[in-house]
């Protein structure tokens, strides 16, 4: 067997954690912006707190993040935030999972069958041009003040980014791709299951990324329409009562909610399109 | 004399475009290729070989004019074609493996068996050890060699390579011929091999088919009577410089070629 010599494969990509284990130091010169983030913060609600202490600013109108730390950790200990949290989630990520499902399916129909794309392209600009928000009351209306409605109302919201990354995802396949496979006279099942739909992934993970974020504020709309439970009927509470630390603490709640869900998404997307990252580079 | 493995007879080609202008990419093409031979095509850019080669691996179809593939008439894709396009065209979500396979895959064939013959022909490119690896793993000249390898795994009858080593460094590419060369020789096929490379397609070929630019016409057919196995020395050498000389001018005196 004759060696060939050829041009180097790829360096060896360190992982940041690997990097940082090294050379702690240099790894942290290389990125000036590491230690600054955490102490933006600092800085920021230390000022919030020494505003609030000078000007003696009432708890009703802006509370102290002391205050605010304190709403968190007695709702926190006493359940009460985390049977909302949990009834938030619930609607969320089942909104988000039937929103994934009828969008995948939906959007392959009409990327793949022009006939289905020309009879619901009109439909579909108008439904997407529509505030999805502004059919929350007649959700309420008809299906209740209970789960279902707001699973409804998260699935509606969540649904459209997935469909049009869907859409897009199948129909972005490099032309070279699509000649590979007729030249083996591929059947159209075939080029869908072995280049079309793997090739759409990356534009499908980013449209689940919008639309976890989307099926949250969804449930959260519903919530305040109508509701008895969930962290959007728990911020109306407070807000009756005038609790403005209590309201802070459910926002930070929330936050936590989103940015849970986004990473979660997140680190499916890297098992299940690891060879994303790194196709754009190569244009194999 | 057997009957040729391609037979191209009065093969026209006329493309319309957008603007309903019609464009002659091939003129009178004929072209008969025996069984085992190595054929290179060059041409300037815009003469129609790609469009010759796609329509013998029945990716198009021809205006005018009869392909013939084993006797019998092209009229669309063929399990008896393997094909090497300019880009390796690699599944990124598939293996090393995997992505040769995939004609296994698309063409029905018993998996087991040609799971051997895959990792043979891996072996036969220089690619043993590399079957689990990812494309975006390997370096442009490896990639190339996985696509050649997916290109035998059905054991076609005729491989078509469209300008497959353009996009590579000088280096690797004159290592590629070599490698292509004993890969040739020791499978057998017959080879269609498209490059606007002077030196690349007397190096390779038996024979040079030297084409027009458009309207696609075969202005002459060089015969490379070289020893084989040939090696680089050798492209330096008198004989193979007549050879190349005689091609340049077929094309050159019109300035076709930069």
């Amino acid at each position: 067997m004759s060696v060939v010599e050829d041009d180097g494969a790829p360096a060896e990509q360190l992982s940041a954690l690997e990097e940082f284990r090294r050379a702690p130091g240099a790894f942290i010169r290389q990125r000036p912006h590491l230690p600054l983030v955490p102490l933006v913060l600092v800085v920021f609600v230390l000022a919030w707190e020494g505003v609030v202490w000078a000007w003696r600013i009432p708890e009703f109108l802006v509370p102290a993040p002391s205050a605010i730390g304190r709403a968190l950790v007695a709702g926190l200990t006493s359940r009460l935030y985390l049977d909302h949290f949990g009834v938030t989630l619930y609607e969320s990520l089942l909104g988000f999972l039937i929103a994934a499902a009828a969008g995948i399916a939906c959007g392959t129909l009409i990327a793949q069958f022009r006939v289905v794309e020309q009879t619901l392209y009109p439909y579909l600009v108008a439904l997407q041009t529509l505030p999805k928000i502004a059919i929350a009351p007649l959700l309420i209306v008809w299906l209740g003040f209970g789960i279902t409605s707001k699973v409804v109302i998260a699935a509606l919201v969540a649904f459209f980014p997935i469909l049009v990354n869907v859409i897009v995802g199948l129909k972005t396949v490099d032309a070279s791709k699509l000649d590979l496979m007729r030249s083996l006279d591929a059947s159209r099942w075939q080029t869908f299951r072995y280049v079309t739909f793997p090739n759409a992934l990356p534009f499908v993970f980013a449209g689940l990324d919008i639309a976890i974020v989307f099926s949250v504020l969804g449930a959260i709309v519903g919530e305040f329409v109508g509701s008895q439970r969930g962290l959007g009927n728990l911020i109306l509470q407070f807000h009756t009562s005038l609790d403005i630390a209590g309201m802070f603490a459910v926002l930070l709640l929330l936050a936590a909610l989103g940015v849970g869900l986004h990473l979660a998404i997140q680190a499916i997307q890297r098992r299940v399109i690891f060879w994303a990252q790194a196709d754009h580079i190569v244009g194999a | 004399m057997t009957a040729p493995l391609i037979a191209v007879s009065r093969l026209e080609k006329t493309y319309l475009t957008r603007v309903g202008t019609r464009i002659r990419a091939l003129a009178d093409v004929t072209l008969d290729v025996a069984d085992g031979e190595f054929v290179t095509i060059v041409g300037p850019s815009g003469c129609g070989k790609t469009t010759l080669l796609r329509i013998l691996g029945g990716l198009l179809s021809a205006s005018s004019g009869s392909v013939e593939l084993l006797g019998r008439r092209v009229s669309g894709p063929s399990r008896n074609v393997g094909m090497v396009f300019q880009d390796p065209v690699l599944l990124p979500w598939r293996t090393v493996l995997e992505n040769v396979m995939l004609p296994v895959a698309v063409l029905r064939l018993d998996r087991r068996a040609h799971h051997r013959r895959a990792l043979d022909l891996l072996g036969l490119v220089g690619l043993a050890g590399f079957e689990d690896k990812y494309p975006h793993e390997l370096s442009g000249g490896m990639r190339q060699r996985v696509s050649l390898a997916r290109a035998l795994v059905h054991d076609p009858a005729l491989l078509l390579m469209d300008e497959p080593f353009g996009a590579l460094d000088a280096m690797t590419r004159e290592a590629m011929n070599l490698e292509l060369q004993r890969i040739w020789r020791e499978s057998g096929k017959t080879v269609a091999f498209i490059t606007h490379s002077i030196p690349e397609a007397a190096f390779l070929g038996g024979r040079v088919v030297v084409m027009s630019p458009r309207p696609g016409r075969i202005v002459d057919v060089v015969t490379v009577d070289l020893e084989r196995p040939r090696d680089l020395d050798m492209m330096g050498s008198d004989a193979f410089g007549s050879y190349t000389r005689k091609i340049r001018h077929l094309l050159g005196p019109k300035g076709w070629l930069e």
